[in-house]
C-alpha cells in the first residue's frame, strides 16, 4: 500500500473518532471502566503482597500466659469466672510471669529484654489503636472482670532462621497458654493472599472478557451505522485491508486514549483510597503509585489496543463478506 | 448497418448461458446470452422481478452465476476469486438509485474517496476530482455536504464519483429513480456525453420516456429471460 494511502487511511480513522464521537465516548467509557477495575484489583493485589512481605520480615512473637482469663475465655472448655480456682491456672501474678519470661530468655535465638505486657496495658493498647474514638461503646471493658485479655509478653527473635523451632520451644515453656507468632499471621495472610490472588485473577479475566464483549458490541453498533460507508467502499473497489485500516486506527487510538484516561482515574482513586486508609488505620507501608505507574500504563495500553484491534478486525470481517444489497438487510 | 468490413467490436460484457437461482429457490435469470460492446450505451428495462437487479449484480460480482460464463472488462467472473473482486470494480463506475454518498464527507471528499481507493496521488486526486465535478456542473459545490444538495445534485455527485477514475464501464442502477423528470433528462444527457467519449454505459431504468427519447440500445428482461434486444432504441 502506498504511503499516501496509508496517510489518508490513518487520517480517516482519526477523523472517524470525531465524526462518530458519541460512539467514541461510549467505547472509551466502557474501556476505562473495565481498565480502572482491573487496575484497582491489581493495586490491591500488589499491596497484599507487600503487606505479606513485611509481615514475613517481622520477627516478633507474642505469648499469652496461662492466667485466670485464659481459663475463663479458653477456646475449649471455658470455665465460669466464679467457678475458677487458683489451681486451675499457673500464672497468678506478675512475678510468676516474669519467672516464665526468664525461662523464655534462656532459649537460643530469643533476644534479651522480653517485654512483659499486663492485661491492663494490653487493653490500653487496644483502646489506643483499634477502639480509638469509640471508647464510649466499650465501657464494660473497664468494669470489674470486664477485661477479657490475658497477661502476655512480646518476644523478639534474633534471626528468622529456625523461627518455627524457636516458636515451638517457647510454646512448651510451662506457664505459656498460647503463642501468637507472625508466622501464624503470615500463614493466615498467605491463605488470604492465595484466595485474593485466585479471586483477583478471575475478576480480571471476567472484566477482560466483559470489556472485549462490550467493545465488540460498541464497534458492531458503529459498523451498523457505517454499513453504508463499507458498502460504498466495496462498490468502488476498496480491498478488505483498505476498508479495515481506518477502523483499526480508530480502535488503536480509542485504546490508547482509554489507557491514558484509566491511568489518571486509577491514580486519583488510589490516592483517595490511600489517604483514607492512612487517615483511619495509620497503616505504614503501601505500594507507591509511581513504582507501578508504567506497568499499569503498559497493561492498559495492551488491553486497550488489543480490544480495539480485535473489536475492529473481528467484527468488520463479518461485514466485509456482505455485498451491496445485503447491507440493507443487516 | 453492415459491419462486415469494419473491425469486429470488442465485447466489454459477455453472458453465455448464464442462469442464477437464489438459495430461496427464486429463478432470477435463466440461460441468458448477451454481448455488450465497448462504447455502447444500453438501457436495461423490465418490470419488477424481471431479473434486472440480478443481471447488474452478476456484472458487479455481487452475486455468482450458477451456470454459464460471464466476462466483464476481460475478467472471467465465473472463476474470479473473492480477493480479486476489488480489481474488477475499479474498472467500472457505479451509480446508485439512492446516491449512496457518505453523509459525513463533503462533495469533494465523496468523489476523492473513489480515487484514494485506487491509490492515486493527492495531486492527481485534486486535479481529477475538480475536473469530474466541473463536468457534472458542481465545481462550485465541492465543499458542500450531501444534505445541503438537492436529489439531482446528489446524483450528479454520484456520477462524478463513478467517472472520476475514468472507468471503461459505468453501471447506473435506476439513477433517475429519485430525481424529478427534468433532472432525469439532465442525468441521462450527462451519461450520453460521457458515452460519446468512449465509456460504455449500462443503465437500468423504469422510465420509458427516457428510453424513448434517447435512442440507445434497449435490452428488455422478463421472467429472467431477455425478451427483446433493440439496437436502435424503443419507439
Amino acid at each position: 500500500m502506498k504511503l499516501s494511502s496509508m496517510r489518508y487511511l490513518t487520517k480517516e480513522g482519526i477523523k472517524n473518532i470525531w465524526v462518530n464521537r458519541l460512539m467514541t465516548i461510549a467505547s472509551i467509557g466502557v474501556l476505562v471502566a473495565c481498565m480502572v477495575l482491573i487496575g484497582l484489583a491489581m493495586l490491591i493485589s500488589f499491596n497484599v503482597d507487600l503487606a505479606l512481605g513485611n509481615l514475613e520480615k517481622q520477627n516478633v512473637v507474642m505469648v499469652f500466659f496461662n492466667d485466670k482469663n485464659s481459663v475463663i475465655y479458653a477456646d475449649e472448655n471455658p470455665v465460669d469466672a466464679d467457678k475458677v480456682t487458683d489451681d486451675m491456672y499457673l500464672i497468678h501474678n506478675e512475678q510468676e510471669a516474669r519467672e516464665v519470661i526468664a525461662e523464655i530468655e534462656k532459649i537460643a535465638n530469643v533476644e534479651k529484654g522480653v517485654e512483659y505486657i499486663s492485661k491492663e496495658k494490653a487493653l490500653e493498647n487496644l483502646k489506643e489503636s483499634v477502639l480509638a474514638g469509640k471508647e464510649q461503646y466499650f465501657d464494660f471493658l473497664d468494669e470489674e472482670g470486664g477485661n477479657p485479655l490475658s497477661d502476655g509478653a512480646k518476644i523478639t527473635l534474633s534471626s528468622m532462621e529456625n523461627f518455627e523451632k524457636t516458636v515451638e520451644k517457647i510454646s512448651k515453656v510451662k506457664g505459656i497458654d498460647s503463642v501468637q507468632s507472625q508466622a501464624d499471621i503470615a500463614k493466615t495472610i498467605n491463605s488470604i493472599k492465595s484466595g485474593v490472588s485466585v479471586a483477583g485473577t478471575w475478576i480480571i479475566a471476567i472484566l477482560l472478557v466483559i470489556s472485549l464483549v462490550i467493545v465488540s458490541n460498541t464497534i458492531r453498533v458503529t459498523m451498523y451505522n457505517r454499513k453504508l460507508q463499507i458498502s460504498i467502499m466495496k462498490a468502488v473497489g476498496a480491498t478488505d485491508a483498505f476498508i479495515r485500516i481506518p477502523f483499526v486506527v480508530e480502535g488503536v487510538v480509542i485504546g490508547i486514549i482509554s489507557a491514558l484516561l484509566s491511568e489518571c482515574v486509577v491514580y486519583f482513586c488510589y490516592r483517595l483510597a490511600i489517604d483514607t486508609i492512612m487517615g483511619t488505620l495509620g497503616t505504614t507501608q503501601i505500594v507507591e503509585f509511581g513504582d507501578v505507574a508504567w506497568l499499569l500504563l503498559g497493561i492498559f495500553a495492551i488491553i486497550g489496543v488489543i480490544a480495539g484491534i480485535i473489536g475492529s478486525v473481528v467484527m468488520i470481517s463479518k461485514y466485509l463478506r456482505k455485498e451491496g444489497s445485503e447491507f440493507s438487510a443487516i | 448497418m453492415d459491419l462486415t468490413f469494419q473491425s469486429a467490436p470488442k465485447p466489454i460484457i459477455e453472458f453465455n448461458g448464464v442462469s442464477k437461482t437464489y438459495n430461496s429457490g427464486t429463478h432470477a435469470l435463466s440461460d441468458v446470452n448477451i454481448q455488450i460492446n465497448k462504447g455502447e450505451f444500453v438501457f436495461v428495462v423490465g418490470s419488477s422481478g424481471a431479473g434486472k437487479s440480478t443481471f447488474m449484480k452478476l456484472i458487479m460480482r455481487e452475486e455468482k452465476a450458477n451456470t454459464g460464463t460471464i466476462m466483464v472488462n476481460g475478467f472471467n467472473l465465473t472463476k474470479m476469486r473473492r480477493k480479486n473482486v476489488p480489481m474488477l470494480r475499479r474498472t467500472m463506475g457505479i451509480v446508485f438509485q439512492d446516491f449512496r454518498l457518505i453523509p459525513t464527507m463533503n462533495v469533494f471528499d465523496n468523489v476523492a474517496f473513489a480515487m484514494h481507493v485506487v491509490g492515486a496521488s493527492p495531486r492527481t486526486i485534486r486535479k481529477e476530482v475538480s475536473k469530474a465535478l466541473s463536468l457534472v456542473g458542481l465545481g462550485h459545490k465541492a465543499r458542500s455536504m450531501p444534505n445541503q444538495l438537492s436529489g439531482g445534485e446528489q446524483q450528479r455527485v454520484g456520477l462524478a464519483r463513478a467517472l472520476v477514475n475514468s472507468p471503461d464501464l459505468i453501471i447506473a442502477d435506476e439513477p433517475t429513480g429519485n430525481v424529478d423528470p427534468n433532472m432525469s433528462y439532465e442525468i441521462v444527457s450527462l451519461l450520453s456525453a460521457i458515452n460519446q467519449k468512449g465509456t460504455t454505459i449500462l443503465m437500468v431504468t423504469h422510465d420509458h420516456n427516457l428510453v424513448r427519447d434517447f435512442h440507445h440500445r434497449v435490452i428488455m428482461l422478463d421472467g429472467g429471460k431477455i425478451v427483446a434486444d433493440n439496437a436502435g432504441g424503443m419507439e
